[in-house]
Formats: structure tokens, C-alpha cells, sequence
């Protein structure tokens, strides 16, 4: 498979500012991600790892350091990076192949070569036969299938996965894992999966990056050298999970959640 | 001192934009009445519109006709609104009212309600009770349909909550049911006092008898006073909002738990 | 391309799967008892009514039996007296709506798609829409006088309020997840545009535009009454004049039917276009 797909964190440093305060988010992140590797980021929630994800794809940019994809810095979205999200944020309004088709947008392909790969990608997800249905007529698992078709769909050089199956029950879950381990053998491309789920981390991942909290950084990075296509029974697994299970000690939540801020058109009542 | 600090560099952090339509109207206005530019008895001067709102609050006409105008609006809301209250808790709450009554009332309330105006007023006449009964109606509809919808959205694992608990049917309403819906009662409510506010203007323009806002300005037209009907465009702009806002204060105040967006 | 996997069969939704002949037959019987159910009340009504009038317990002049009012709307139908005021009164509406839509949908496309438009707009256009159009006739008659353009203009304000919040609100409410998805794929503005903002906005827009109607509608009638010779809520304040109950009240069905063919037809339309939105958003 090609070459391209290595990206590089140097030096990454990621602050907000809330009210006059300064809160650091991530702090002195330095990752190097080989072509075709796939890579695990497991943490508390609060860890940043969400975060890290959303400035290697180019949503935000307000950063220090540098994200480097085969040595160019990153500047905005670009179609050499896919995403695939927690939800699966598929357009209610258009089919499941339209779905996809959302990705092809800006791409070069002549509207045959389109429909070619969409297909292609649709089956790839196992959704053969589904293309014509909505979002509505689908269960949490069809969705998020079709949501890493999208991502995949106009061949990107990585393929950033944001807890993909982290509102799935556990059997779809446990399902759409081996079709993962699958699909990125077939397409052999560099992914990155962010989990708060040890387990599909340690059995997805060639490595796994754990990190901490407050500020975020990289506490330890664990290799996971059994080869592909992994069991999920295999003992070696299981001890490397147990390896990252001890890193993990006993955070408590103490903030309460802060009221989610709203265009107050519930305000707006008239007559005529 | 400080304190008075503060507030002025919230007051520099306010949005003023919204300001410059409103102030650049009256000014055009203002411009307009002073040179002549338009047909004076068309158009007041905002100074003629001020004279005829100090006048009317001076000489206490104006201050008669708001204590009618708002108690009138009252007491048909607090019939209505009642009377929706509870029409809207029947059908919510029993399946048999809500097959028997429903249909009828969502016909009926299709009906426009300045509709009713011609038959009140056979039948009750043109004096308080008519104005008050027609009040009344503007009130009752989305309260009821507020009301029913609120009480039909009530989530069932909160009802299975309340089952596992053996609550008895009143526990049920009152401790489940009522406040699960009361977001949604809170904003009948509130249309209800909107309508009312225009209800009450179309009894005192459609049924002319006595003292109120709607009366003045009728006079005022046929009189050829536009001091005086603009005067009463902006009370009735001003009672609207003032209504509105009480309304989203007791809103919040009630319905603290409720993440707005949520 | 590796070979496509099955399916889990908790994977497929019910809804896919077709509907059963069985079901269709429960469906529709339950139907009909619904429909039975809610006869027995307005029936129970018009029977008391007509007994009512028939032994004269009411003065006619203050209740109508029904029966007169059924003749009295056959005769308005036959006469062609029903559908020249309801074809005036139609087109006051279609010319009031037509306007106040158009404007509205300008109105809140503007404001929702350009923050720095709305800061100027919006606070004005709250405050002025708080004022009910019934707070405006008397001086729309002073400005305009008592003709076609004052009752277009109180039927347009009426319908341009909902329509302006709704495409304020539908745009202003898109999820920013959408937005961002649109970013990963590098969209313009006009893909943005066609692909997110407008099918996002729709059911918003749509639900403005149901409002607007029915508040136009609404205006009509009320503006009609205050002021008219002619359409149907003239026809209405005629007989009210004339004492003439039982044309006041078939007036009152007519109003009340037109306000559901108009309800009803536009749920229609929305179920049947935007089937989509079952359980979106």
C-alpha cells in the first residue's frame, strides 16, 4: 500500500478560555504515527483525547506546536483526513447513498466513478441493499457503518475515529469492531481510534497511547505486538489490558455540568 | 463606587446595534412632521403623540381606560384559562373524553374566533359579561391543547417509576404527571395571555361600549386624532410586552430545573 | 474490496420489514370505532338543538334551528351569493399571504444567515410583532384608508411574523455537528447552502408558513367584519345586522371549515413531503 499517511504531533499545546481563565486542555503532546499504523487513544473523559482529534482533522486551529501529515503542516479540513463521529451524524434529510455522497462533493470523480465507489464503500460496510433508506429506517449500528463508508469513501490518507461505537450496545459493538480490524486491513490505511473502552482499544490497536488528565498529556504508550486478524479471546490481549487497566486510578466527576446555552426562541411567542 | 463601575462597563458591553433602526425611524419621523413633509393630519408629529399620551395620563382618561382594559383581560383569562386547565387535564388524562370530546373540539377551534363575535353579541350582549366570555375563549384554546399535549408527552418510564412505587392515581397526577408536563401547560399559559391581550382589543373594537384602550383609539380615529391612535398603538405594543414579560419571570421561576435546551 | 459480511439480525429495523394484511385490518376498524366516537357528541348537540327550537323553548331569532341553517347554507350555495364572497375573501388572503411569505422568508433568511443583520433587525422587528395586527388597523385606516390595501396589509403582517421566526429559527437551530461535517467535506458556500442549510431549515420554514396561513386566515376574517362590503366575513356582519341568525351561523360553518380544509391540507402536505423527519432532530 502507498506510503502516505504519517502524521507527526510536535509539541502540542491546546488551551481554552473561559471567563478570563486559562484552562489547559492538552499539553506537550509528541505522537509519531507510522503509514498504515493503527493507533489507540485511550483516557478518563476530560483527557483531551476528543480534542486532539478535532485538531488533527482542522475543525479548530487555535493551537501551539505543530500536527504534521507526511511533514506538511495541517491547515483546516482537507480530504486527505476522514472522520468518523460518536454520532453518527448522517443528514436526516437524504438516503443512505446520498449520505455518502456527501463526502464525493468536492471530489474529481465523474458522476459514474461516484456511484461506483459509493456502492463499493456501501458493501464494504456490509449495507448492500440499503441504499435507499433513511437515516430513520436505521438502527445505531447501520448508521454508524454508514458513517465510516462517508469516511472512507474518497480514500483518505488516515481515518480519525472519534468513540465510533460508544453509544452502541455491546454485541454491535463487539460486531462492528472485527468489521473495523477488517476494513483497515483491506484498505490499509493509517487510522487513529479515540475509546474510553480499554478492550477495543488493546484489540483494535498496533499501539496504545494512554493519556491523563488535567492538563492532557501522554502518560505511557503501550506496543500491542500480536499480529492481525486478532481474537478477541487471545491471552496476550487480555494482559496487555490488564497492563493498561492499572494506569487508570480512581477519578471522580466533581463539577456539576454546566447548562448548555440556547437561542432562546422558546421565548418567542406572538400573536397575530 | 465600584459597584457603579461595573454596571457602566456591563452598559459599554450591551449591543446598541439593535438601537440604531428604532432611533433613525423617529428621527425620519421627526424630520418628516417638522418640514411639512407629508399631510399633517396623516401624520402626528412624535411631539403631537407625546402631548395627546401626556394629556390622556394627566387628565386620568388614560389611566381609567388601562384599569379596564386590564381587568377585563384578566378575568377572561383566569375563566379561560381555567376553564382550559381542566378540559385539557380531562382529555389528557382519560381515554374516553379524549375519543368523545377531542374531535368536536378540534373542529370548533378551527373556527376563527372573532367568528363568535356576531353570535356574543346576540346573545350576550355588548357589555362586560360578552366581552369577558369572548376573553375567555381566546384563552381556553391553547391552554386546553397545551394542557392535553403536555399531559399525552408525559414520558412512560416515568409513569413506570411512579408504578413501581405503587403510587395511588392522585400520587400518580400530582406527583408525575403534572410536573412532567408542566413546561408544556407553562406555555399555554403564556400563549393564553397573548391571545387575551388581543382579544381584549378585538371586544373593545367590535363590542363598543364603555372605557378602554381599543375604545380610545377607535375614538380617536373617528375623531381623525392620530396623536391619539398612535398613542394607543404604543400602549397596546407596551402592555403586550409588560404581560409577556411577567409571564417568562414566573416561567423561570417555576421551571428552574428544566435545562432550557435540553 | 473484500466480500460483504452479513448482516446481524438485530441490525435490521422492524420498519423495514412490511406490514401484515391482518394489521391493516385491525387498523381500520379501529378507525371507524374513532370515527363513531367522535359522532356521538355533536350529534347528542345538534339533536338537543334541534328539539330545542322545534318546541320553541328559544326565541328562533336568538337560535336558529338547525335545520334553517342548513337550508339558509343551500340557498347561499345555489344563489352563487357563497362562492363570489368566498372567492373575494380567497384572494385577499392569497394576496396578503403571498406578500407577508415572501417578505418574511427574506426577513428571517437575512437575519438568521448574517448575525450582524439580525443585531440591527431583530430587536425591532420583536418589538413591532409583539403589537397583535388588530393594534394597527386603526391607524393602517388613517394612513391607507379603509380599502384593499389596509385589509392586504393587516392579512400580510399577520402572515409575516411566524414566517420570518420560523426561517430565523430553522436556520439558527441547524446543529452545529452538520455544519461540521459539511467542513470535513470542504463545502462552499453554496453547498452549504443547497446540501445543509435549506433541507435543515425546511421543517422550520414549512411550519411558518402552516402558521402563516392559518394567521393570515384568521386576520381576514377579523378584518372583514371590522370593515367590508363584501367576502364572507361581511356576509357574516350582514346578517348580524339584519338579525338574521341563521345566516350568522352558516357563516360560522363555512369560517370553520375553510380554517380546517386549510389545516388539514397543509399537515397533509407536510407529512408527505418531508417524510424524513419521523425522528430526525
Amino acid at each position: 500500500m502507498s506510503a502516505l499517511g504519517t502524521l507527526d504531533f510536535k509539541n502540542v499545546k491546546k488551551q481554552y478560555h473561559v471567563k478570563g481563565e486559562t484552562l489547559d486542555v492538552l499539553d506537550g503532546i509528541n505522537l509519531h504515527i507510522k503509514p498504515g499504523e493503527f493507533v489507540s487513544i485511550v483516557g478518563s473523559s476530560g483527557c483531551g483525547k476528543s480534542t486532539l482529534l478535532r485538531l488533527a482533522i482542522g475543525l479548530d486551529d487555535d493551537y501551539q506546536g505543530d500536527i504534521l501529515l507526511d511533514g506538511a503542516r495541517i491547515k483546516g479540513t482537507s480530504l486527505k483526513r476522514g472522520i468518523v463521529f460518536q454520532e453518527h451524524r448522517l443528514f436526516p434529510w437524504l438516503t443512505v447513498e446520498q449520505n455518502v455522497g456527501l463526502a464525493l462533493e468536492n471530489s474529481t470523480l465523474s458522476s459514474n466513478e461516484r456511484a461506483k465507489t459509493i456502492a463499493e464503500h456501501l458493501e464494504l460496510v456490509g449495507l448492500k441493499g440499503f441504499e435507499k433508506a433513511y437515516p430513520y429506517q436505521l438502527s445505531g449500528g447501520m448508521s454508524q457503518r454508514v458513517a465510516i463508508a462517508r469516511g472512507l469513501v474518497n480514500r483518505p490518507e488516515i481515518l480519525l475515529l472519534d468513540e465510533p461505537f460508544g453509544a452502541l450496545d455491546a454485541l454491535t459493538r463487539a460486531n462492528l469492531q472485527n468489521e473495523l480490524q477488517r476494513i483497515w486491513q483491506t484498505e490499509g490505511i493509517t487510522m487513529i481510534l479515540v475509546t474510553h473502552d480499554v478492550e477495543e482499544a488493546v484489540l483494535l490497536g498496533d499501539r496504545v497511547v494512554i493519556m491523563e488528565p488535567r492538563p492532557g498529556r501522554i502518560k505511557r504508550t503501550v506496543e500491542v505486538d500480536v499480529p492481525h486478524p486478532r481474537q478477541r479471546a487471545d491471552l496476550r490481549l487480555a494482559a496487555i489490558k490488564d497492563d493498561v487497566l492499572s494506569e487508570f486510578g480512581h477519578e471522580h466527576d466533581t463539577a456539576l455540568q454546566p447548562a448548555a446555552e440556547g437561542f432562546g426562541f422558546k421565548d418567542y411567542l406572538f400573536a397575530w | 463606587m465600584s459597584a457603579f463601575k461595573t454596571r457602566l462597563q456591563a452598559l459599554g458591553q450591551r449591543d446598541f446595534r439593535g438601537l440604531v433602526l428604532p432611533l433613525g425611524l423617529i428621527l425620519a419621523w421627526y424630520l418628516i412632521s417638522k418640514f411639512n413633509l407629508a399631510n399633517s393630519a396623516i401624520l402626528a408629529s412624535p411631539y403631537e403623540v407625546w402631548k395627546e399620551g401626556y394629556g390622556q395620563i394627566s387628565s386620568g382618561a388614560f389611566a381609567l381606560d388601562l384599569v379596564h382594559s386590564v381587568s377585563r383581560n384578566l378575568g377572561g383569562f383566569v375563566v379561560g384559562g381555567t376553564a382550559g386547565l381542566i378540559l385539557g387535564s380531562l382529555l389528557g388524562v382519560s381515554r374516553w373524553a379524549d375519543r368523545l370530546i377531542s374531535p368536536s373540539f378540534n373542529t370548533i377551534k378551527s373556527i376563527a374566533i372573532f367568528a363568535w363575535i356576531p353570535l356574543i353579541s346576540v346573545w350576550f350582549g355588548m357589555g362586560e359579561p360578552a366581552k369577558i366570555i369572548f376573553i375567555a375563549i381566546a384563552a381556553f384554546y391553547p391552554t386546553t391543547i397545551n394542557t392535553y399535549e403536555g399531559i399525552r408527552s408525559v414520558h412512560r418510564d416515568h409513569v413506570e417509576v411512579a408504578r413501581v412505587f405503587e403510587f395511588s392515581r392522585w400520587q400518580l397526577f400530582r406527583k408525575v404527571i403534572l410536573p412532567s408536563a408542566s413546561p408544556q401547560i407553562i406555555t399555554g399559559i403564556q400563549l393564553a395571555l397573548i391571545y387575551s391581550w388581543l382579544a381584549t382589543i378585538g371586544a373593545e373594537y367590535f363590542l363598543k361600549s364603555g372605557h378602554g384602550i381599543a375604545n380610545s383609539m377607535i375614538d380617536g380615529r373617528e375623531h381623525f386624532n392620530m396623536g391619539s391612535v398612535l398613542f394607543g398603538v404604543v400602549v397596546v405594543g407596551v402592555v403586550g410586552a409588560i404581560v409577556n414579560q411577567l409571564a417568562f419571570k414566573l416561567e423561570k421561576h417555576l421551571l428552574g430545573w428544566r435545562n432550557r435546551t435540553a | 474490496m473484500s466480500t460483504a459480511i452479513t448482516l446481524n439480525q438485530s441490525d435490521i429495523p422492524a420498519e423495514v420489514s412490511a406490514k401484515r394484511p391482518s394489521q391493516w385490518r385491525q387498523k381500520t376498524g379501529q378507525k371507524l370505532q374513532q370515527i363513531l366516537w367522535a359522532l356521538v357528541l355533536p350529534l347528542l348537540v345538534l339533536g338537543l338543538w334541534q328539539i330545542t327550537s322545534a318546541h320553541e323553548w328559544v326565541s328562533p331569532q336568538i337560535l336558529p334551528p338547525p335545520s334553517l341553517v342548513w337550508q339558509t347554507l343551500t340557498e347561499l350555495w345555489q344563489s352563487g351569493d357563497l362562492t363570489s364572497n368566498l372567492q373575494i375573501s380567497v384572494e385577499r388572503v392569497a394576496y396578503g399571504f403571498g406578500v407577508g411569505t415572501v417578505v418574511g422568508l427574506l426577513l428571517g433568511a437575512l437575519m438568521g444567515l448574517s448575525k450582524t443583520v439580525e443585531a440591527y433587525l431583530f430587536p425591532t422587528f420583536k418589538a413591532l410583532s409583539q403589537i397583535p395586527a388588530l393594534g394597527w388597523i386603526p391607524l393602517l385606516i388613517m394612513v391607507v384608508g379603509i380599502g384593499e390595501s389596509m385589509k392586504i396589509l393587516v392579512i400580510a403582517k399577520a402572515a409575516l411574523v411566524p414566517v420570518t421566526v420560523n426561517t430565523l429559527q430553522g436556520i439558527r437551530n441547524i446543529p452545529p455537528q452538520f455544519a461540521e461535517v459539511a467542513k470535513v467535506y470542504r463545502f462552499n458556500t453554496r453547498q452549504l447552502l443547497a446540501k445543509v442549510v435549506i433541507p435543515a431549515a425546511l421543517p422550520s420554514l414549512f411550519t411558518g408558513i402552516r402558521y402563516g396561513l392559518t394567521h393570515a386566515w384568521l386576520a381576514l376574517v377579523t378584518v372583514e367584519l371590522l370593515a367590508s362590503s363584501e367576502g364572507i366575513g361581511f356576509l357574516m356582519v350582514w346578517g348580524r345586522q339584519l338579525f338574521q341568525l341563521d345566516l350568522v351561523l352558516a357563516t360560522v360553518v363555512i369560517i370553520g371549515a375553510v380554517g380546517l380544509l386549510i389545516d388539514q391540507s397543509l399537515q397533509w402536505l407536510e407529512t408527505h413531503f418531508l417524510k424524513w423527519r419521523r425522528v430526525a432532530f
